[in-house]
């Protein structure tokens, strides 16, 4: 037994590891610098951001150091020998891209970041003459703006006819301009000797070679994981998910309030279908073949393919709708305006009974189905076997058979099925919840979705797939309790 | 014992039949596969069943067939006065255009095509108006009927329906067409070859290891944004740059594997290990299958860009689980029998006795599971596309259509009518996944 569970444990951790890697993976390669998500989530007005003053520059950076943005990603890298180490130190994703793919083709860095660095200082100085001066000339204006959303599509460029056409257009620029001071033009003729000396001094042959770079326990994922005492997270490991970056509180929070109607109605429906679907699972089995056990199966075979999203649709349409029949809420689950004052509770479930059935109703009917088709097949099996014979011939009375001998060794199958009822019913109630309004966690993922909010998304990803684990480990560990043949190595 | 061995073997041979008869009997199961044939001849055949270009027409003279054509338009020289007219196919007004002959499809109209007359959730059943060739509103000719009425924005129903059908059939069966080919590989190396079965030197093992090392650096790693710029452009550029990825990864592997040939004169890197093929395989399996599969596809869906293909790869890529463990279960069994026995001492390599001998007799009870992932995967996409994640905005599919009904529940055509296909097609899937399962289970009668 204890070897089993160590034997068990060792399965856990990798699949813990695979899950925050996974989450990890998925949360960099989300599109767009997530400081910028941010700054759009929280102060809605963008201004494309080529024109950043330094107020907006100084919550970067701040933001940055406390996400810990600034550290490369993982313990270990593999790249070309083209690629240098600190790349990761770019930190818009789509700049990032440009300068590799330019790397894929040409090959050497130092060029490359000679030319990525005579953009920003052109675009800083074009920058610092928009701010700084009064400008009359409204074309002047129109176009020095034009000029520095050229130079910010400049930063995202990689193809080389594109690179070209925007230089010619800063050109023009410069020279319909003679006014403009020197210093722009010498960074302007800098930018362009850059680009041809990238050409120039391609190193293709450095792509060929690939390289392992370790950078240590100081990395992104590391910090993800374990928290950092400098900056005061505390890591995944002891329940920090980071912070969300529409409202910059810890996602921690958020979860933990909306965590509550979610495992209501997870935990109802597990208890409502188990309790509907033992019994018609008993007796359709002990009917085999009869017009009960044929009329079941059919229903329950229909109820299992309808789609949870259809069957929602459906009831709302018919049952919470004011031109068919207005028997419950059609959203929320209590009254918007509130409990009156001086309500008890009898009063306030009874209260917002009417919000809560429609939604418990699709929660259940699916896993009440399954359960009861795995329930039927196991009774039948267990009542084919020798020893309800035996009792048979020993002429116990039917019930006794039943319920004593076959019923409880074919509830077995039947526990187990919660490890795999629960994780399904919380994935399933993103939609359910998002179709009834439900506050929980699914439409909060859906609303994560939409607003880009992505740490909350892996934070729901990471600890779904923590329970879905936990659950197969404790009903495993369980079910070798209950029945200690059973070998899950077969 | 050996006569028992004989008639078994005798009873065997005509397994297939007899398993087709055994499916024959399953009437459900059985009446699943004809709704299953005209489902996809709805899927294959849907440009042609629901379009609102014609399939035929002859205008001053000159005779096309639009439906058919790619061009985006046709030019037209009239004979008389010799001016030209451009008939832009997708914005031309077709129903009323003055035209000597037409002959329209089936369903007169396209998904996503607004029909400007029938706007604001238009009946089945009630009066639907139609515009005639002089701009008076009349009613709505019985050809070119909303059968199952409009949307919001006059989008007949029915079109978006046939369409998509196409859309969840492709999804579904090319994400269990990844799934398959993933789940039948590795359960037939891990039912056969066992922790012992996979053995090579030492020299070839690390050799191969290497090799892994650098072909997936020069063919993937380096490639990336080849194959991310032709999977822009087009399906087929970029079918073309993967198959010279895997060419490259092939070469590198194989110059490694002439290498660990090499390898093998020298004393120490020559003796013998085995890979556990086995026990990698399954706990490989096992991680995979604890993960949160609706969350993880819905997770990846909302970060990538909105794409079927993407969808569709998503869930193959995570599916594959079930069909694994049943064709490694399968291969187990297999490999003890007889016939196995004789292939290898005729002398058949490995490979060839797995894959020409023992997976065709493996592949039924896997059909079992590919029926249910193929129910499962037009489920979770229709789910995305209700929800709106991943799938692309314009695309008009089943889910998409029970979306903007759940907006307006007094149109009860845009909630009914979907959501019906949606269950018809899982529930055909399942139907046909319980026959094979029961046609498999049950027993000669020799």
């Amino acid at each position: 037994m204890k070897i089993f569970i160590i034997r068990r444990l060792l399965l856990f951790f990798p699949t813990l590891i695979v899950i925050s890697l996974l989450a990890f993976i998925i949360s960099i390669n989300a599109p767009g610098d997530p400081l910028d998500i941010m700054m759009n989530a929280s102060s809605k007005s963008t201004d494309g951001g080529t024109s950043m003053n330094t107020n907006q520059a100084n919550t970067k950076d701040f933001w940055r150091k406390k996400l810990g943005l600034n550290l490369p990603l993982f313990y270990f890298g593999i790249k070309s020998l083209a690629e240098p180490d600190t790349l990761y130190k770019i930190f818009d994703n789509e700049e990032r891209i440009a300068l590799e793919r330019l790397l894929n083709r040409y090959g050497d860095w130092e060029y490359i970041q000679k030319y990525y660095h005579s953009i920003i200082t052109l675009s800083d100085t074009l920058s610092n003459l928009n701010n700084s001066k009064n400008i009359e000339d409204p074309n002047f204006k129109i176009d020095l703006s034009n000029t520095m959303n050229d130079i910010h599509i400049l930063k995202l460029s990689y193809d080389d006819f594109a690179i070209l056409n925007i230089i010619d257009r800063i050109n023009g620029f410069i020279k319909s301009y003679p006014q403009l001071p020197a210093t722009i033009k010498d960074q302007f003729q800098e930018l362009k000797i850059n680009y041809s000396s990238i050409k120039t001094n391609a190193a293709k042959w450095k792509n060929y070679i690939p390289s392992i770079t370790f950078h240590g326990f100081n990395n992104q994922y590391h910090r993800w994981l374990f928290g950092d005492a400098s900056t005061g997270t505390k890591g995944l490991i002891r329940g920090d998910f980071c912070i969300s970056y529409t409202t910059k509180q810890p996602i921690s929070e958020i979860i933990y309030r909306r965590l509550g109607w979610t495992m209501f109605f997870s935990l109802t429906s597990i208890i409502l279908a188990y309790c509907i679907s033992i019994p018609i699972g008993i007796k359709a089995a002990t009917k085999k073949g009869k017009l009960f056990d044929r009329f079941t199966s059919i229903i329950l075979f229909v109820l299992f393919s309808i789609p949870t999203f259809w069957m929602a649709t459906l009831l709302l349409m018919t049952l919470a709708n004011p031109d068919v029949i207005k028997l419950f809420k059609a959203s929320g689950v209590q009254p918007a305006e509130g409990f009156s004052t001086g309500m008890n509770l009898w009063d306030k479930i009874m209260a917002s009974f009417p919000y809560l059935v429609l939604p418990t109703i699709c929660y259940t009917y699916s896993s009440f189905a399954f359960i009861s088709r795995s329930m039927k097949v196991a009774m039948v099996e267990t009542l084919s076997l020798d020893f309800i014979r035996t009792a048979r011939a020993k002429g116990l009375q039917e019930h006794i058979i039943i319920y004593k001998h076959a019923f409880i060794n074919s509830l077995f199958p039947i526990i187990n099925l919660i490890a795999t009822l629960l994780p399904s019913i919380i994935s399933g109630s993103i939609i359910l919840e998002s179709i009834f309004s439900i506050p929980g966690m699914g439409t909060e993922t859906i609303a994560a979705i939409d607003a880009k909010n992505y740490p909350m998304i892996v934070a729901i990803f990471t600890l779904t797939g923590f329970l879905t684990i936990t659950g197969f480990l404790i009903s495993d560990i369980l079910f070798k309790i209950i029945d200690p043949r059973i070998d899950f190595d077969k | 014992m050996k006569n028992i061995d004989l008639i078994t073997i005798k009873t065997n041979k005509p397994a297939p039949s007899f398993r087709w008869r055994q499916f024959k009997k399953n009437k459900p199961a059985y009446i699943s596969c004809f709704i299953l044939v005209i489902l996809l001849f709805i899927a294959l055949f849907s440009p042609i069943i629901a379009n609102q270009e014609p399939l035929y027409v002859s205008y001053k003279g000159h005779t096309f067939f639009p439906a058919f054509s790619w061009q985006k338009s046709y030019q037209i020289t009239d004979a008389k006065t010799g001016v030209i007219e451009r008939l832009q196919l997708d914005i031309t007004d077709w129903k009323r255009l003055p035209c000597d002959h037409i002959l329209f499809a089936l369903i007169p109209y396209s998904p996503g095509k607004k029909d400007y007359d029938n706007t604001n959730y238009k009946s089945p059943f009630e009066q639907q108006d139609f515009m005639d060739v002089n701009h008076t509103i009349v009613a709505m000719p019985i050809h070119f009927r909303h059968w199952m009425g409009t949307n919001k924005t006059g989008e007949d129903v029915l079109a978006g329906i046939i369409h998509g059908t196409q859309i969840s059939m492709t999804v579904g069966i090319f994400a269990m067409l990844i799934a398959s080919v993933i789940g039948l590989f590795l359960g037939c190396i891990a039912g056969y070859f066992g922790d012992a079965g996979l053995s090579s030197t030492r020299g070839m093992f690390w050799m191969l290891i290497i090799g892994l090392f650098f072909g997936s650096y020069y063919s993937f790693q380096m490639r990336f944004y080849d194959l991310e710029d032709a999977l822009a452009t087009s399906l087929t550029s970029f079918c073309i740059q993967a198959l010279v990825s895997i060419g490259i990864f092939a070469f590198i592997l194989f110059i490694f594997y002439r290498l660990g040939k090499l390898m093998d004169k020298i004393p120490f890197l020559n003796r013998s290990v085995s890979i556990p093929a086995d026990s990698v395989i399954n706990k490989v399996i096992e991680v995979l299958s604890s993960l949160p599969n609706i969350i993880l596809i819905i997770t990846i869906a909302a970060i990538t860009k909105r794409s079927l293909w993407n969808v569709a790869i998503i869930i193959g890529l995570t599916s594959w689980t079930m069909i694994a463990r049943q064709i490694r279960s399968e291969i187990l069994r297999i490999r003890e029998l007889e016939y196995i026995a004789a292939a290898r001492t005729m002398g058949f390599s490995s490979f060839r006795i797995l894959f020409f001998h023992a997976l065709p007799n493996a592949l039924g009870p896997a059909m079992v599971y590919i029926a249910f992932g193929i129910a499962g995967a037009i489920i979770i996409e229709s789910s995305l596309s209700f929800l709106n994640i991943g799938v692309p905005l314009d695309t008009v599919s089943w889910g998409r259509l029970l979306n903007e009904g759940r907006e307006q529940f007094s149109a009860w055509w845009l909630v009914i009518f979907p959501g019906f296909f949606i269950f018809l097609t899982v529930t055909t899937f399942n139907l046909i996944g319980e026959g094979i399962q029961d046609a498999m289970n049950s027993k000669h009668r020799s």
